[in-house]
């Protein structure tokens, strides 16, 4: 990252009477990012971004935005805007009222406020509904005017606290891709809030993921996907196969850890901080990184095994296969249809290279 | 419900709206009745007892007089009670607890004792009899309405629509001005006219702390006394008219706004 962060945490943390509901954490986003906080109910998730939005006071570290330490300065102050799970639309004011309110506030003269108001409106498609209320509005509908509210003052960072947790599921999908076009287009800094992973994997450009109050891994959707640093991870997101085994030994030259899998020797990628030669470790496989065949493949790792099940998925099959040579140990994998239907019931090579294997931080 | 229950629920109920409406009624006809003497029959018709009362100077008066008691008590009982529930609904403090007994304790004490008191303490602080002091136990008893009404909307204000307003730049005093008030709004009107009517109604309070200008419930009974004549009907429906048509257009108004919320 070359520019300035337009956010820097550094070690907030809040405490609820004894519970610990966020420890000491560090964050930097960059200006122009799409940043996810993704994980389980009571995470802290909230809590961190209402400590952002001036909500609540961090019980230690400061907040840095856009080069300020805005650590004790009100809501109000703060160059941060926030779309609220319940949009919180004041009630008594129209669609355009609500939206002004922020560029009223901010001083701004009437020309100014009424032609950010159509440039926001058109923008947003809510020009037809100027002159409503917001119970006389749809979810989506209710859900873009606090988007656009929140937008109209033009935050140097926009929070959004699980803005799409109201709606149904097929609205969800098309807000999704609308919300992630959005941020493009304006190229606003969004710091996103869901637990649902689906939704942080489609929309983020980086996805913090959280648990029991601390940062469990930070990086791209692909990388905490195929790179899983910590069973937490590896586990809420996506389905996995996890492989325990111990550490024989480090390929330094190539950053492998060589595991010993009942018997079987796999290479898998380190993660930060290599283990240990002897120590228990537990590794992440994902499904569709085994390629079936009937021929031993060239992969780093290759093991034989049996069919005892499918279940077809529509565009693909997924299989239960076990393994004998690892005590028959259960492993699972996509398959294509006609892959499935060659092999029958003959012995299958699964094959995967070593990156595929991500060894799980202890 | 079973046939039978429906049956005797609607025989309750129109029991009930005759027990109400009648005698309302009959307070009415009478005052068209061409005589100097209330009861039946009326053998001949006049609109000048209805006439008289726009005629008569006292009536209009003490109209008026009781009309600016009603008012000026109201808007009293308004602020404290709104200012009341707003303290009781926010952060814990020591002594909230008593704070709220003694908000609510106005509307429990009888109205005769507490006129008498009021009499009493009244003259005992040197406050002369007379409209201050009757505004001041009309605010005094109306203040536990206002307080609850405003506290039940209180809590069902969502607590994001504040951190909204701050959010978008409001300082408290500006988010309590264009967030808070407007949510409150129907509930400050709803107890509004629940306190004017209160008050334009009350007899007791009115009677111990007024002085020799009486309100209309005082007129009415000072009147009363010295002999039933067709004109204490034609004041009393001409109140009753006013007070109807007031509370129509309260429970309309609020029906429009909760429609709005
Ligand atoms: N005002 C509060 N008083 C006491 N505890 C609180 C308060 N707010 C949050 N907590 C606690 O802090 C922890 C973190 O809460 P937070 O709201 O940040 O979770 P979250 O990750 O947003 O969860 P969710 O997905 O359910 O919204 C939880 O254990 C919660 O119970
Ligand atoms: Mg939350």
């Amino acid at each position: 990252m070359t520019s300035e962060p337009i956010v820097r945490l550094e070690g907030i943390s809040k405490a609820y009477g004894k519970a610990q509901a966020l420890h000491p954490m560090d964050l930097t986003i960059a200006p122009g990012e799409f940043v996810t906080f993704l994980g389980p109910s009571g995470c802290g998730k909230s809590t961190t971004l209402r400590i952002l939005g001036g909500f609540e006071t961090s019980d230690t570290g400061r907040i840095i935005l856009d080069g300020q330490d805005v650590t004790a300065q009100p809501p109000e102050k703060r160059k941060v805007n926030m779309v609220f799970q319940d949009y919180a639309l004041f009630p008594h004011m129209t669609v355009a009222q609500n939206i002004s309110f922020g560029l009223e506030l901010k001083g701004l003269g009437k020309a100014e406020i009424k032609q950010r108001l159509d440039e926001v409106m058109s923008f947003l498609e809510l020009a037809p509904f100027a002159t409503r209320y917001a119970s006389q509005l749809s979810g989506g509908q209710r859900q873009r005017v606090a988007l656009a509210r929140a937008l109209a003052p033009d935050p140097a960072l926009l929070l959004l606290d699980e803005p799409l947790g109201a709606l149904d599921a097929k609205l969800r999908g098309q807000v999704q891709m609308e919300l992630k076009a959005i941020q493009r287009r304006t190229d606003k800094t969004f710091l996103f809030v869901t637990h649902d992973q689906d939704e942080a994997l489609t929309m983020s450009d980086r996805i913090v993921v959280m648990n029991g109050g601390r940062i469990e891994q930070d990086g791209t959707p692909e990388d905490l996907y195929f790179h899983p640093q910590t069973r937490f991870v590896a586990e809420f997101i996506g389905a996995t196969n996890l492989i325990d085994g111990t550490v024989r030994g480090l390929d330094g030259a190539a950053q492998e850890v060589v595991l010993d899998w009942r018997g079987i020797e796999l290479r898998g990628q380190a993660p930060a901080g290599a283990p240990q030669t002897g120590q228990e470790v537990s590794a992440s496989l994902r499904l569709e990184k085994i390629a079936l065949g009937a021929e031993r493949p060239a992969t780093r790792n290759a093991v034989m095994g049996r069919i005892v099940d499918k279940t077809f998925l529509g565009s693909r099959v997924a299989v239960n296969i076990v393994v004998p040579e690892a005590g028959d140990a259960l492993l699972r994998a996509y398959a294509d249809s006609d892959v499935t239907a060659r092999l029958g019931d003959a012995p299958v090579w699964l094959g995967w290279d070593s990156h595929a294997l991500s060894v799980l931080r202890h | 419900m079973t046939r039978n229950g429906r049956v005797w629920l609607s025989v309750f109920f129109w029991a009930f709206v005759v027990y109400l409406f009648v005698p309302l009624l009959l307070m009415i006809l009478m005052g068209f009745k061409d005589s100097k003497f209330i009861g039946f029959p009326i053998r001949s018709w006049t609109l000048d007892w209805y006439l008289g009362v726009f005629d008569n100077g006292e009536v209009i008066a003490t109209f008026g007089y009781s009309l600016w008691i009603a008012v000026a008590s109201t808007l009293i009982s308004i602020l404290m009670g709104t200012w009341l529930a707003l303290l009781l609904s926010g952060r814990r403090f020591v002594g909230r607890f008593a704070v709220y007994a003694l908000t609510l304790l106005p509307a429990l004490v009888p109205g005769i004792i507490s006129a008498i008191a009021f009499r009493i303490y009244a003259r005992q602080i040197g406050i002369e009899p007379g409209m201050g002091a009757i505004i001041w136990a009309h605010a005094v008893h109306n203040v536990p309405f206002v307080a609850l009404v405003v506290m039940a909307r209180l809590s069902t204000l969502p607590k994001s629509l504040g951190e909204a307003a701050r959010d978008l730049g409001a300082d408290p005093l500006v988010t309590f001005m264009r967030v808070t008030l407007p949510y409150l709004k129907p509930a400050i009107i709803g107890a509004s006219i629940f306190c004017l009517l209160l008050s334009f109604d009350d007899f007791v309070r009115s009677f111990f702390l007024g002085s020799y200008e009486p309100t209309l419930p005082v007129l009415i009974f000072a009147k009363l006394r010295s002999g039933m004549s067709p004109e204490i009907n034609a004041i009393s429906t001409v109140a009753l008219i006013l007070t109807a048509v007031l509370g129509v257009w309260a429970e309309r108004s609020s029906r429009r706004m909760n429609r709005e919320n």
